[in-house]
């Protein structure tokens, strides 16, 4: 760690593997929910612990980034961070905002919720992803614009590198489309189309800016291999996800009620999706066999080809599977886009997150890698939970694929939860999956408390 | 000359595809909001569909069921759900929530009125005459 | 050296790419979207031949293949500004890169025209399919003439001060590398939806 500042980011680190906790045991019981519908009815209903789940995750992660931001910005721009105590501030005002938000998701009836929050005066509630109350929404735009102005001032007064603007821009990219959100017209298509503003612009469109940065990053550090390489590298990748993406916006706009040019549109331009994600996958690996220094901490390393793999399959490959208009037509809001949103957010943003906290960690706790020992416990961790997320997906996929020839293609259709009934021989292999998912994060959480001879810092 | 590959290159093409594509983006979704009208049955966008909406919302229905496909896949896609069912089954079916099957799946009471339950029907009928492009493909949806 | 090979090298044999490899990539990624379009043009009228071919007579086709003789044209102005630059003669370099701006501006007026006139005929993208590849398609095209223009804008003034010599040009192929790009991208797309049938 080379500036007093960048330790701003291990509170946000911390939080964001507390509420990944969170986000799990709330998977563990919406998967058990599937098999045991009445399991924990009518405390915690589906949808509330749905609206749990996807939410911990988005904002976990947004602690995750902003973290990152936090540590390698500072270190890029090379000098301490514009105001610490901004980003302490935001970090506690983000935190409270979220576990109120959570606890009253989980405690007041959501209509009630819906009033009490001023919904009445301007209705943004009640969309998938985008449940949080109205003063939630306005705060996560106070803590965005705030901590944009400190990472902006300063980069401004420091380095500029492609790294740390790639970085700012995701940044502000993500915090400008956010305000899509508070767009919430009467007209179902429309609201539906600007919905996707937020949604699909933040997850294959500025997140991978985000994610290339973050990525790139690490890769600098833990190779040595020359910036000049990497950042140009860099560039031409997250070129190829926003030429592709932008247009690949069109694979939401099928069947919404949308012109039906969007099938040819969408199409075309997604099904170059995985491209940018295949460019990750072998930047990641040739960088690593460059490598000019053997770094000591092998656990980054290994998130890090993980993150470049992984996000390929999960985003690239799964997300291909279904995106040709005539294979969404069977496959659209079946548990198939289940399957690819696990694997995508797990194989792109988890892990890209948990690299970065792998590679910093030790770091800011005064050494440059962990002890061999609780290196192989973190490994064994990125074992359990990658594979267990295969598993998942692979579950998911067969349940879907069931799904939509008993429901949708069969001779004799059958009825939504006569389906269901049929397959829930694999949703009792996802939640055995999910267990094994959380063992695997159970040993991240040891891994952190296991000493060991660790090498020192630099 | 051997073959160039310089960094100030990589980001421009960076910053000038981005801005092409989105500017091509936005051009796209200009035609889109010209060409709604013929598709997104906004012309039956009563206030009882605007109320109906409203409340599909403040219940979180998305939490389960999908909506033109969209939502969580743990109930049945409601988008074609008034030509599956009509609406005296909708409201029926409402307000006889929870089953209390064991291990079934349940779904909240929400104590709607005689008059939200009206609005949510119209909401559900003006869902179903969008354009979707014939989907779903069949009416289990 | 036999004859195909001399037509192929005039500049004698070069096993490196003109230009800077970044622009290869976006090259690569273009042709890949507009081969996919292509290819989905081809897939799309072998389902309906009929409305096709009958959508097809509604163009102006006399427009269209002048508008292929000004992009051919301004290639050839291209070629030869990158030649003048090879030989460190910048302000040559830049008459000619300006004369082939001129056509891409003409093709662009050209265009406006003929799009103006499908578009007071009430015909737009929501039509029918062969439409929607017609004006899509165009329209896409008609983007990159601009993106085109702007960078051999860009290349143009700094030829004007001075930025390049016979030793240092990259930039220069750079951006004849995309314009050629875009001029080949119509050669394919005119006879494809204008003529085939």
């Amino acid at each position: 760690m080379k500036y007093q500042s960048q330790a701003v980011a291990k509170p946000y680190f911390i939080a964001a593997i507390g509420l990944f906790v969170g986000q799990i045991v709330f998977g563990l019981i919406m998967g058990l929910q599937y098999v045991v519908g009445d399991f924990l009815f009518p405390a915690i209903p589906f949808n509330v612990a749905r609206m749990v789940h996807t939410n911990l995750l988005i904002v976990w992660l947004l602690f995750g980034f902003m973290g990152a931001a936090y540590y390698l910005i500072p270190e890029e721009s090379e000098r301490e961070l514009y105001s610490p105590k901004l980003a302490m501030l935001m970090f506690w005002i983000f935190l409270i905002a979220g576990a109120v938000t959570i606890l009253g998701y989980l405690f007041v009836p959501y209509a009630k919720l819906a009033e009490m929050t001023g919904n009445d005066l301007l209705a943004t509630m009640g969309r998938e992803f985008l449940e949080q109350p109205l003063p939630t929404k306005v705060g996560i735009v106070i803590v965005a614009l705030a901590m944009l102005f400190n990472l902006s001032m300063t980069v401004l007064r420091g380095r500029k590198t492609a790294i740390n603007l790639v970085m700012l821009l995701g940044l502000w990219g993500l915090a400008i489309f956010f305000l899509f959100s508070f767009y919430n017209p009467a007209n179902l298509v429309k609201d539906k189309f600007y919905w996707w503003w937020v949604v699909h612009l933040w997850v294959e469109g500025v997140w991978e800016l985000i994610m290339g940065a973050m990525l790139a990053f690490v890769l600098i550090k833990v190779t040595g291999v020359d910036r000049e390489v990497i950042e140009k590298w860099l560039y031409v990748i997250i070129a190829m996800a926003l030429i592709t993406g932008l247009i690949g916006m069109g694979h939401h706009y099928y069947w919404i009620g949308t012109p039906s040019y969007w099938q040819w549109w969408g199409s075309v331009f997604s099904a170059l999706e995985p491209i940018p994600f295949f460019m990750m996958t072998l930047f990641a690996f040739n960088m690593v066999n460059r490598r000019r220094r053997e770094h000591p901490n092998k656990a980054a390393v290994l998130w890090a080809l993980g993150t470049g793999v992984m996000a390929f399959l999960g985003a690239g490959v799964w997300g291909f599977l279904h995106t040709l208009a005539p294979v969404n037509f069977y496959t659209h809001g079946s548990q198939i886009t289940a399957a690819h949103g696990h694997m995508a957010f797990y194989g792109a943003y988890v892990m890209v997150v948990i690299t970065m906290i792998s590679y910093t960690m030790p770091l800011m706790r005064g050494r440059a890698a962990n002890s061999k020992t609780a290196q192989v416990v973190e490994m064994w961790s990125f074992w359990l939970m990658t594979v267990a997320m295969v598993f998942i997906t692979l579950f998911l996929t067969a349940a879907g694929t069931l799904q939509i020839w008993l429901q949708r293609i069969a001779a004799e259709p059958m009825g939504f939860m006569a389906a269901q009934d049929q397959v829930a021989l694999f949703y009792w292999m996802r939640e055995i999956s999910g267990l094994v998912f959380f063992v695997g994060l159970v040993l991240y959480i040891t891994s952190f408390f296991i000493k060991g001879k660790e090498a020192p810092a630099d | 000359m051997s073959s160039a590959f310089t960094k100030s290159a990589a980001r421009n093409i960076f910053y000038g595809g981005s801005v092409f594509f989105f500017l091509l983006l936005v051009g796209l979704t200009y035609d889109t909001m010209h060409t709604l009208p013929k598709h997104d049955n906004s012309a039956n966008l009563t206030e009882s569909v605007k109320r109906g909406k409203h409340i599909w919302e403040t219940r979180n229905c998305i939490g389960c069921h999908t909506l033109l496909g969209e939502g969580a896949y743990f109930a049945p896609e409601l988008g074609n759900v008034y030509v599956r069912r009509g609406p005296d089954f909708i409201k029926a079916w409402i307000k006889a929530q929870p089953t209390g099957a064991p291990g079934r799946r349940q779904m909240p009471n929400f104590n709607l009125s005689e008059e939200q339950l009206d609005d949510l029907v119209s909401f559900l009928k003006y869902a179903s005459e969008i354009n979707t492009s014939k989907w779903p493909p069949n009416i289990e949806g | 050296m036999n004859i195909a090979v001399a037509l192929l090298a005039p500049q004698g044999r070069r096993r490196d790419l003109p230009g800077d490899l970044a622009m290869w990539f976006f090259i690569f990624a273009e042709l890949l979207v507009f081969g996919v379009l292509f290819l989905a043009y081809a897939f799309a009228r072998a389902r309906n031949v009929e409305l096709f071919n009958a959508s097809q007579l509604e163009l102006d086709r006399i427009s269209g293949a002048i508008n292929t003789a000004l992009l051919i044209t301004s290639s050839y102005f291209v070629v030869r500004a990158v030649d003048r630059i090879r030989h460190g003669a910048s302000r040559a370099c830049v008459h000619w890169l300006a004369a082939a701006m001129a056509c891409g501006g003409a093709f662009l007026v050209l265009k406006l025209v003929e799009f103006g006139a499908k578009f007071d005929a009430g015909i737009t993208m929501s039509t029918n399919t062969f439409f929607m590849f017609y004006i899509g398609l165009g329209f896409f095209h008609f983007m990159h003439v601009v993106l085109g223009m702007v960078i051999l804008g860009a290349v143009a003034l700094k030829a004007w001060q001075g930025g390049y010599s016979a030793a240092d040009h990259t930039g220069v192929e750079t951006g004849a590398s995309y314009w050629h790009m875009v001029d080949l991208v119509w050669i394919v797309l005119f006879p494809l939806v204008y003529v085939l049938r």
